[in-house]
């Protein structure tokens, strides 16, 4: 027996740990110094005691003692390496205890040798640890995104609840999976596990953001994810940490974008007018179809090129233009597209230097690359040929209303010179000589002073008509009553050679040339006592506001009327209903009252019947709209 | 002073200035109907005019007019011509001149009258208008009216 103590004493001793040598009955037979040490005890003062006094549970309960086992069990379990269990101190105190076990035959019966190490320090790192891994989880946790932990095998050894989530598994249904399950391609090839690259190759690979890829549920539906890689050191070698996120809605909305755009595209090319658009040093940055085709340049030969290559003149206007964009920027006005300039005429130069007029719009557009102008140009060539051919027509007509004008005077002077000798000498002739030569002469005179007299009348009826245009003044406003009222006096004879009862409402004030407004109103009135019947001539004025905003004046008569199919030809010059002798006149007088009219931007009509009086009617403009 | 109211009395001297004889024979015809007294001389255009009045050439004897009837177009020198000469003469500015044309244009009749002009007729187309129109001339610048005494200093 202290042979063998002999023999172990030394060997325990040189142990860095604690041993104790336990018995099949569980007591001490043997320990070391660091045992009687770490446990507070004096020198040999464990020998004999229970090893239940040092290890309260898990060591004694091993021992051969509870009978149930035979001795080769019981050896076979007594081996153990890194049990954990729990020590007790002499005072009481307990702590944590990692011991490895070996059977010791000897001549008393199987040994047991515990070598005990005190694991505390090794257990406050291990809470520390797990207290870290709890923190960490609750930030994987909380994160928005999905987030798999993947080893170098491309196993899922870590997952979150949105990766849960976002690919409907239950965590343990994923944990050591293979990654390619719900990140089918692009991940797992990105893994160390290919060979073909080094380490650092690979580690450097595993880093990326925004990787666009496709994800897959368990019930294989797939959606579109972008995955953030960061390569993870660990005790078990390389780790990647891979962020998920779900852009099923971004990309939505970039596509959305895509098909605004090339609607857009669309309209820009369908648009009827070139469009460039420019940045704000006047460089072209796009352009359309219709740009290439009017000014003769292949698209790529005008892009980055300034704007004056296909307007020179566009300079006079482009520090307007910037100061105008400059303001537009300032303003509150946030809408995409600002007009800054329309309408603005200039000539367009075409690659093969003809130039064309052109009509050009600017407008301010935001966009993410940030301001640009876009410039619509049409091609007004049509237009200015229309407006010179306008111009050329409206000159034609003025000139042909001077020579009309000029014929009024030689109308009035040159013909009526040889005509007064007419009209005077056979008047004279006539005078002198009636009743002194035979009757064939008298009635010839008669015929000649006859002509010459209708004659004089249809050349002042002429001039009269055409002065209504060459003799007018500016429309005033101008009191319709009084215009009424001077025509009664002119008519002053006829109105009481016939005994006519003229009334009239209140009349307005109307925009009109004085003058003639009083001849329109006497050659209405004279009109309606001359064609008069057996009867007292009764007339009536009246006044209306109609629809457009005209004053609407009515001439009522109790006259003959007139035949519904003469309505248009009454109007017209030098036409006559009845014969020379039943009423004198030259047919002038309702054209001339048309031209009145018209000239002030109305319109004359009659309405009657044979026999039942007429109604002339005529529109003419109010006073402005204050 | 001048009175062409009695036959007596010496004769009443007219100028009428006008290319057209149709007009000088109706003018003529007129007169002599209004007033017997009347002398008429006739120049055709506005440089026999102003000979007559400055009795020039063959007009030494002329006499000065009581009253020039005087047309605007006419050849050689026109009517307004006449009316300037006429009226930038010390002498003649004081004959009455009367316009008697047939034109009615208003700038004929404003240019007239800012050129002195003693008045502005237009001549009717109808022969009893016209007389009726020579009547009242007759009436009102022959008869009616007063008019200075020429300076005989000053004749030319």
């Amino acid at each position: 027996m202290l042979s063998i103590e002999a023999r172990y004493r030394g060997l325990l001793e040189a142990a860095p740990d604690s041993m104790v040598l336990v018995d099949a009955n569980g007591q001490i037979v043997l320990s070391n110094h660091q045992a009687e040490k770490q446990f507070g005890y004096g020198r040999d003062e464990l020998l004999g005691q229970p090893v239940k006094n040092i290890i309260p549970v898990g060591f004694a309960e091993r021992l051969i003692a509870d009978g149930t086992r035979g001795a080769a069990e019981a050896l076979a379990q007594q081996i153990g390496t890194g049990i954990e269990l729990a020590a007790r101190r002499k005072d009481g105190i307990e702590f944590p205890i990692e011991i490895m076990l070996s059977p010791l035959q000897s001549g008393d019966g199987v040994l047991v040798v515990a070598a005990i190490r005190d694991i505390s320090v090794r257990k406050a790192a291990e809470e520390h640890l797990s207290q870290m891994e709890a923190r960490y989880r609750g930030l994987l946790e909380a994160a928005p995104d999905a987030i798999v932990v993947v080893n170098e095998l491309g196993e899922i050894i870590l997952l979150n609840v949105q990766a849960e989530k976002q690919f409907g598994y239950r965590r343990d249904e994923l944990l050591g999976q293979q990654v390619r399950a719900i990140i089918p391609e692009g991940f797992a090839e990105r893994l160390i596990a290919d060979g073909t690259r080094t380490a650092a190759e690979a580690l450097a690979q595993q880093i990326g953001t925004g990787i666009e890829l496709s994800g897959r549920r368990k019930d294989g539906s797939e959606f579109p994810i972008e995955i953030m890689l960061s390569p993870l050191q660990s005790a078990d070698g390389i780790l990647v940490t891979a962020a998920i996120r779900d852009i099923t809605e971004r990309k939505l909305a970039e596509r959305h974008l895509a098909q605004m755009e090339s609607r857009y595209r669309g309209l820009l090319e369908a648009a009827p007018d070139a469009m460039l658009l420019m940045n704000t040093d006047g460089l072209i940055v796009l352009l359309n179809l219709q740009a290439e085709k009017q000014f003769g340049y292949r698209r790529d030969e005008l892009a980055g090129r300034p704007l004056r290559t296909v307007i020179p003149e566009v300079w006079t206007i482009i520090a307007d233009v910037k100061q105008r964009v400059a303001g537009a920027l300032r303003s509150a006005d946030n809408s995409q597209a600002q007009e800054i300039g329309a309408g603005i005429e200039f000539n367009g130069r075409r690659k093969d230097d003809t130039d064309f007029p052109i009509e050009v719009t600017l407008s301010i557009l935001r966009t993410v690359e940030g301001v640009l102008v876009t410039v619509a140009i049409r091609d007004i060539t049509t237009r200015k040929n229309a407006e010179a051919r306008l111009l050329q027509t409206m000159q034609e007509l003025n000139r042909s209303n001077e020579e009309l004008g000029q014929f009024a005077y030689i109308a009035s002077h040159d013909l009526q010179e040889p005509l007064r000798m007419v009209a005077s000498y056979t008047q004279l002739l006539s005078k002198r000589y009636k009743g002194r030569l035979d009757a064939d002469a008298d009635e010839f005179i008669a015929f000649a002073v006859d002509g010459a007299n209708r004659m004089q009348l249809l050349i002042q009826d002429l001039l009269a008509y055409s002065r209504i245009g060459t003799k007018g003044t500016p429309a005033l406003l101008t009191s319709s009553e009084s215009a009424l009222e001077r025509a009664l006096v002119n008519l002053g004879g006829a109105v009481e050679d016939s005994g006519a009862l003229v009334t009239h409402d209140s009349l307005p004030e109307v925009l009109a040339d004085p003058r003639q407004l009083v001849q329109l109103f006497q050659n209405l009135v004279g009109n309606a006592i001359k064609y008069q019947g057996t009867g007292v001539p009764t007339i009536h004025v009246s006044c209306a506001q109609n629809a457009q905003a005209m004053w609407a004046f009515s001439v009522r008569d109790n006259g003959l009327g007139i035949d519904p199919k003469y309505f248009e030809r009454i109007f017209g010059m030098f036409q006559r209903l009845h014969k020379r002798e039943e009423f004198a006149g030259t047919g002038i007088g309702l054209a001339i009252c048309k031209k009145i009219v018209e000239r002030h931007g109305g319109v004359i009509g009659v309405e009657s019947q044979l026999g039942q009086g007429s109604t002339f009617r005529f529109a003419l403009p109010g006073a402005p709209a204050q | 002073m001048t009175s062409g109211s009695a036959l007596d009395r010496a004769p009443i001297e007219v100028l009428l200035v006008e290319d057209s004889l149709g007009d000088v024979r109706l003018t003529r015809e007129a007169l002599h109907e209004a007033n017997r007294a009347v002398h008429l001389h006739v120049a055709f255009d506005g440089v026999e005019a102003m000979d007559f009045l400055t009795r020039a050439g063959s007009n030494t004897r002329a006499p000065r007019p009581d009253l020039i009837l005087l047309d605007l177009n006419l050849p050689r020198m026109d009517g307004r011509e006449v009316l300037v000469q006429i009226k930038a003469n010390e002498s003649l500015r004081t004959i009455p001149t009367i316009i008697l044309t047939t034109s009615d244009a208003e700038a004929d009749i404003v240019k007239s009258y800012e050129l002195q002009a003693n008045c502005f007729l237009s001549k009717p187309v109808q022969l009893d208008a016209f007389e009726s129109l020579v009547k009242s001339i007759n009436d009102f610048w022959l008869t009616k009216v007063k008019l200075p005494q020429p300076v005989e200093g000053r004749l030319p």
